[in-house]
């Protein structure tokens, strides 16, 4: 039933969106306005399609109904709620079947959005790449990435349940749909990018129609990362949030690109400049997205989330190279329209800074990428093996992050076109001394190096310079000036030097170290003192687990605990951690107490401020939100820097 | 004040003076413990997918965390440590790519890439710069438009 369902859903999802291509082409190419104004009703249908086959899934996997096989090797009837929902996305094809059911509904909602402007010739295209992407979507999941595959059950078969690491936390409901909310978003300002360069109306009006849909795509893609950095805190063990593991870089490449877009999109905007630059960092987001996808997912790189192995890595790498290939193709044909307009009056300006800062975004990005994929050349070039770890991302990537840090800090009181240096001394007076500062704050608390000490004084000046720009849009607007897309920015700002601050921190001044204790024994661990109190068993649904009961410094008892899970007799740590506002102790239970052995292994690690970055993601999700709004127009007419936007030609 | 040069002087001076006193005051000292890990994390677990030895909770990450207290026990430098493991596991074991060799590209190539795009930046900023030069004659005309708008702005909105 599920089966039937199931397959129903995708052939129709697949049928409605090869049919939205034809149709739509076909309206495009004799320009028959009655036909593209059909495209709601496909994407509909499309929509329609992949809801019923989510929910046909969602069902097998509430019911356990094991003559699905994706349910057989990945439900199990003893998964509590609600990991069995999020158990859709515990796996490859599962995974798909999500971003096939939130690229509908993107689908569905350009449709909507756009419909009074379906005879509009790039809107149609928009919508046409739209289909072509839900196309290739539910083509994978009726090949190489099926969902829905018959399974024969032994009486009384009972599934593993998802990958225990899944099941640990219930972050891991949130973290992949916000990220595939992220990831699939990006599609939309890719067809309007795709339909633009083919229409050739390569003015700024597609642009400002779709800002926010990227900055809607962004603020989910953000919400995705921090939710994993989170969740890897809070499950697995080791006391960190970031690793540098593949499918970690693979959600942050499209990240830097996007930002690095969402920076100089207002360039193209204000000043009609960096159109060639703008289309392809829209293009190589998306592209990043699939190509990520492709490495993580088609086993060609070891990773923790690398899941399962398929061959739908040839189909996700000629996803990837019909992406490159389409967007380089029409960029060159449309070169001659893409000449810009405008150019850069002076380096002391804010299109300099965001030059600068589009530069650093993509050399980040490259570092990203190499180390990502450097294995991979040197084994198919040397037949050699190596690694690329978090030693080299980190060397690599600090100083491109300090620099962006103070980059942070000056561009936002760059006015446009030029500036005097009187005028920068000016208005960085202030954001100047929150350097020395935070600089003075953190010695008082006892900070010490080089390192860390640089970023908290660059820290202090961009929060400085972000301040600033709110106080004064504040004092002008009241609280309306907290919205826009300049002000809201610069609460975006405020969280990635958050998130900065944080993470220099708590790289730099952790301590941590592994004990055996006996009952009654205590260690010492950066400045506290842990009490071994004695184990515990508790005996849950699907699992046992094993904890140790530790005192930290006289006060509360935490219990790190190893979860034995019943259905494979996989064995998890599961830490405990003391939080607090200026510092974490993170306990974790590496060997329980057993019979032969009375003693328990406890792995403990004292960080400060790392609360501090879910905190930090927060306040640029808020900011995000926030710059989706239109803020006032404060436009002088005589203003230098607004050339006049082409107008679109009206429908 | 604020755009006085011997104002900025000041702030760079005492911004220097705290950033030296923290770089050379005795940092707060790392215990032994804390050595081992930061080596552990620069060495992979070979049999887990892509964890470092510091992050793994295997077996075989743990006997290596033990391997490595033994090696500091013994009096080595951080090098000597992970050149015995590089010896041992082969050199797939460092998350530091060797700076040698083909291997070298991964170091070389960013640095390449990030000269180009300052000299590209460069570029685009000296061309700037010497259209700065060229000055923008302003006439009697302008200046009477934008008197004749600031007066128009003036009356229709409040003050």
């Amino acid at each position: 039933m599920n089966l039937a369902l199931g397959v129903a859903g995708l052939t129709l999802g697949f049928v409605a969106a090869v049919a939205g291509i034809v149709s739509q082409a076909v309206g495009l190419r004799r320009d028959r306005p009655t036909i593209l104004r059909r495209a709601p009703g496909y994407a509909a249908l499309c929509m329609t399609g992949a809801t019923v086959a989510f929910a046909a899934m969602e069902r097998a996997l509430l019911t356990n109904d094991t003559t699905v096989r994706y349910v057989a090797e990945n439900g199990s009837s003893r998964t509590p709620f609600p990991f069995d929902v999020a158990t859709l996305w515990s796996a490859l094809e599962g995974s798909i079947l999500l971003w096939a059911l939130i690229l509908g509904g993107f689908t569905l909602a350009v449709a909507r959005k756009f419909r009074d402007r379906l005879d509009d010739h790039l809107v149609g295209w928009a919508i046409l790449v739209m289909f072509v992407v839900c196309a290739y979507f539910f083509a994978l999941m009726l090949g190489p990435a099926a969902p829905f595959h018959s399974f024969d059950p032994a009486p009384g078969y009972d599934g593993p349940g998802p990958n225990v690491l899944l099941q640990n936390h219930i972050l891991m409901a949130f973290h992949p749909p916000m990220l595939y909310l992220g990831y699939v978003g990006f599609t939309v300002p890719f067809a309007f990018a795709i339909g633009a360069l083919v229409t050739g109306r390569l003015g700024e009006g597609w642009l400002i129609e779709t800002r926010r849909w990227t900055l809607v795509a962004f603020g989910f893609l953000t919400a995705g990362i921090v939710l994993g950095a989170w969740w890897s805190y809070e499950v697995l063990g080791w006391g960190g949030y970031w690793a540098w593991d593949p499918v970690e870089i693979a959600s942050f490449l499209p990240w830097l690109t996007a930002s690095a877009f969402i920076h100089s999109v207002m360039m193209q905007e204000r000043r009609g400049l960096l159109r060639v630059w703008n289309l392809s960092l829209l293009c190589a987001t998306f592209g990043l997205t699939i190509l990520g996808t492709f490495l993580t997912r088609s086993g060609v790189i070891e990773s923790v989330h690398a899941f399962s192995e398929s061959d739908i890595g040839a189909w996700l790498l000629s996803g990837f190279a019909a992406i490159v290939v389409v967007s380089v193709g029409l960029i060159g044909w449309r070169g001659e329209l893409l000449r810009s307009p405008g150019r850069i009056d002076s380096p002391l300006s804010r299109e300099g800074a965001f030059l600068a800062n589009n530069l650093l975004f993509s050399v980040f990005a490259f570092v990203c990428l190499l180390g990502v994929t450097f294995p991979l050349i040197i084994e198919a070039l040397r037949d050699e093996r190596i690694s690329v770890g978090e030693p080299f991302f980190n060397r690599m990537t600090m100083p491109l992050g300090m620099v962006l840090l103070f980059l942070m800090g000056v561009a936002p009181v760059l006015p446009w076109r030029r500036t005097n240096t009187e005028t920068l001394a000016q208005r960085l007076w202030w954001p100047a001394w929150c350097a020395p500062a935070a600089v003075g704050v953190a010695l008082l608390v006892g900070a010490r190096g080089i390192e860390p000490l640089l970023a908290f004084a660059l820290g202090g000046f961009a929060a400085g310079s972000a301040l600033r720009q709110l106080t004064l849009a504040t004092r002008r607007q009241g609280l309306r000036g907290l919205v826009g897309r300049a002000n809201g920015g610069m609460i975006v700002h405020l969280g990635v030097i958050v998130i900065a601050v944080a993470i220099a921190a708590s790289n730099s001044f952790q301590h941590q170290g592994e004990f055996d204790l006996s009952e009654g024994q205590t260690a010492r661990v950066g400045g506290h003192t842990l009490r071994y109190e004695g184990s515990r068993v508790v005996e849950a649904d699907n699992r046992r687990e094993l904890r140790a009961r530790i005192r930290v410094d006289g006060k509360d008892v935490f219990e790190p605990r190893i979860n034995q899970y019943l259905a494979t007799g996989q064995e998890i740590g599961t830490p405990s951690v003391d939080l607090g506002i200026t510092r974490d102790v993170y306990l974790s239970l590496q060997r329980a107490a057993g019979e032969d052995n009375p003693t328990v292994s406890i792995r403990a690690i004292v960080q400060p401020l790392v609360q501090w970055l879910w905190f930090g993601g927060m306040v640029m999700i808020a900011g995000t939100a926030l710059s989706a709004f239109p803020g006032r127009r404060r436009r002088n007419p005589l203003d230098p820097v607004s050339r006049p936007v082409p107008e679109e030609v009206p429908v | 004040m604020r755009g006085k040069l011997w104002a900025w002087m000041l702030l760079v001076v005492v911004l220097g003076a705290l950033l030296a006193f923290g770089a050379t005051s005795k940092p707060m000292s790392g215990s032994s413990e804390d050595r081992l890990f930061a080596l552990a994390e620069q060495m992979r677990c070979l049999a887990c997918a892509g964890e470092s030895v510091s992050n793994s909770q295997a077996p075989l990450a743990v006997e290596m965390r033990g391997l490595i207290g033994r090696q500091m026990r013994s009096g080595k430098t951080d090098d000597e440590i992970l050149t015995y493991f590089a010896d041992r596991y082969g050199e797939r074991v460092l998350l530091r790519p060797a700076n040698s060799g083909l291997t070298a590209l991964v170091w070389i190539a960013p640095v390449v890439v990030a000269a180009a795009a300052v000299a590209g930046l460069g570029l685009v900023f000296g061309r700037a710069r010497s259209r700065e030069a060229d000055s923008i004659d302003i006439t009697d005309a302008d200046r009477e438009l934008v008197r004749r708008v600031m007066a128009e702005r003036s009356e229709g909105s409040p003050p």
